[in-house]
């Protein structure tokens, strides 16, 4: 059963906390792990103020995310419309440059390294608008039953 | 972020800081404008209690470990408790627990200070 949930929400910081119990209870149906569940929680977290703050060219621009899940995966989509240049702000070959100078430590610039790492998937694409598509996918680890029955 | 999210106590000369909401961007700004009013009344030595925290995001440590930085320069500090094997994780993997004192109570952070 596949299944796509699409909210938009304004691009203000204020709303990305409403998104967040949103996604973590979806995950939790879903049935991911209360790690994963946090784990899903700060990647949408920081893909979503990114959007905001370095994709948005006012407020009203807003974010449009869409859920898709499936028996094997959650993958969310977070579409922004960049701010009115040409190329949109973030690329992959941006962030591999960012990641590189990225200093351990330093009180900015985490937030992809953080979203990355948390993910089991994450690419980047500019979209029509101007923006960038960031596709963010988790899957979803499944017990066999035999191994609840060994327990 | 509501006033009650952000509370402030003393402790002789150290002032400790409540956090009673998950931080994200948002919330992240107004911690740091909290802390930050802080050091402009003068205050040197900070504890920031996470006991209350379930989420963190990068934009919030890094105002923790900015702060940090800021009052070292007055020979000052910030130390943090509280934390969550989860929000210890997050300081972990972008390297502010090496820059940031951690402590697992509030006695033993203020102790930190002596």
């Amino acid at each position: 059963m596949q299944e796509y949930i699409d909210l938009k929400m304004p691009s203000r910081l204020l709303y990305v906390s409403s998104i967040l119990a949103f996604a973590r209870r979806l995950a939790q149906q879903i049935g991911f792990s209360q790690t994963r569940m946090n784990d899903i929680t700060s990647v949408i977290d920081e893909v979503c103020s990114n959007a905001i703050e370095h994709g948005s060219p006012s407020e009203t621009a807003g974010i449009d995310l869409t859920f898709h899940c499936d028996s094997s995966q959650l993958e969310v989509l977070v579409r922004d419309k960049g701010q009115n240049s040409e190329n949109s702000w973030l690329t992959e070959g941006w962030v591999d440059e960012f990641l590189t100078r990225r200093t351990p430590g330093s009180d900015r610039g985490h937030g992809v390294y953080l979203a990355k790492k948390l993910s089991d998937h994450m690419e980047m694409q500019p979209n029509t608008h101007g923006g960038t598509d960031v596709r963010i996918t988790f899957s979803l680890v499944v017990i066999p039953e035999s191994v609840y029955h060994t327990v | 972020m509501p006033t009650k999210s952000l509370t402030m106590r003393e402790d002789s000369d150290v002032i400790i800081v409540d956090v009673n909401t998950d931080l994200g961007s948002y919330e992240a700004a107004e911690l740091r404008r909290g802390l930050q009013e802080l050091i402009g009344q003068e205050a040197e030595k900070i504890v920031v209690n996470l006991n209350g925290v379930q989420h963190i995001n990068s934009t919030a440590v890094g105002a923790l470990v900015g702060v940090a930085k800021r009052l070292r320069q007055k020979s000052g500090d910030l130390k943090v408790f509280g934390t969550a094997d989860h929000i210890k994780r997050t300081f972990d993997m972008i390297g502010a627990s090496r820059v940031l004192e951690l402590y697992e109570s509030e006695t033993s952070a203020l102790a930190g200070f002596k």
